[in-house]
């Protein structure tokens, strides 16, 4: 490994990197401090990094820590939401449910489209803290095994966070969509008078 | 597997956390039931919409800039 590759390398994923401290902060100043801290601490301790493994969930794993760490000294209160009554909820049969009688080929694909990034973000926004985290790891393409690491909880809890996080994440997209109408809904079916 | 044992593994399956065997199973009742099919491919689309929000973001130009160069500095010199 030449002396510069792991700086190289690790300079690589400051765009991941903070996109996902933006996601997790909600703020673009804590997130330009958390993706800082992150490199900071990974120049401090580089000598716990082996080369030839995954830098960039090493990296990962060091921002997740300092934003879990200053997050929860932060907050006060101690996180509660456990999402538990979106577990059942599936857009697609809601999707079913509402257009039965839909004139487009493809509904879902249709009610897809529709969603735009600003309204994921928001959904993203409203996640409660450990089932976003889990979320964004899982968007930046880590396994199950990582994001438990990172997080520092077993894989079935990482299952479960994500689970939750996406019916949650579905559930509020769809409410979003059926306010601006755009998913066309009941819009398709006969109209009462 | 039934349809219920097909979407309790759902995720696992677009996840790719299956092990081969298990992944064989959901994929053989795919082949026979269009309506878990659908659910899937749905699912699969949807995971695609998280996933792609947001990917345009950059580190700022500033951040970007300071980092770089406090990583250089950390190079260590070179002896010959």
């Amino acid at each position: 490994m030449a002396e510069d590759a792991f700086e190289s390398e690790a300079l690589s994923y400051i765009d991941a990197l903070y996109r996902t401290a933006l996601r997790m902060t909600r703020s673009e100043a804590d997130a330009e401090d958390l993706v800082q801290e992150t490199y900071i601490r990974a120049l401090r301790f580089r000598e716990q990094f082996t080369p030839g493994t995954n830098l960039k969930a090493w990296l990962f794993r060091i921002l997740t820590n300092t934003f879990i760490n200053a997050y929860r000294k932060r907050s006060r209160q101690p996180q509660t939401a456990e999402l538990d009554d979106v577990d059942e909820f599936s857009l697609y049969r809601r999707m079913s449910q509402d257009t039965p009688g839909s004139n487009s080929s493809d509904p879902e694909q249709e009610f897809l489209d529709g969603i735009v990034s600003s309204e994921v973000k928001e959904a993203l926004a409203a996640l409660p803290e450990k089932f976003r985290t889990t979320v964004l790891l899982d968007v930046e393409g880590f396994s199950y095994k990582e994001i438990a690491e990172m997080v520092g909880v077993p894989i079935g809890t990482v299952m479960s966070r994500l689970h939750r996080g996406r019916k949650f994440l579905q559930q509020r997209l769809y409410e979003v969509a059926r306010e601006r109408g755009i998913a066309a809904l009941r819009a398709s079916g006969p109209r009462p008078d | 597997m039934d349809c219920d044992d097909c979407l309790e593994k759902l995720y696992a399956f677009l996840d790719q956390e299956l092990t081969p065997g298990e992944r064989n199973q959901v994929a053989s009742h795919l082949e026979g039931c269009t309506d878990c099919l659908d659910n899937v491919t749905f699912e699969e689309r949807f995971l695609k919409v998280i996933r792609d929000c947001g990917t345009s973001d950059v580190a700022p130009a500033e951040l970007r800039r300071r980092i770089s160069e406090r990583l250089r500095s950390d190079i260590p010199p070179t002896t010959a």
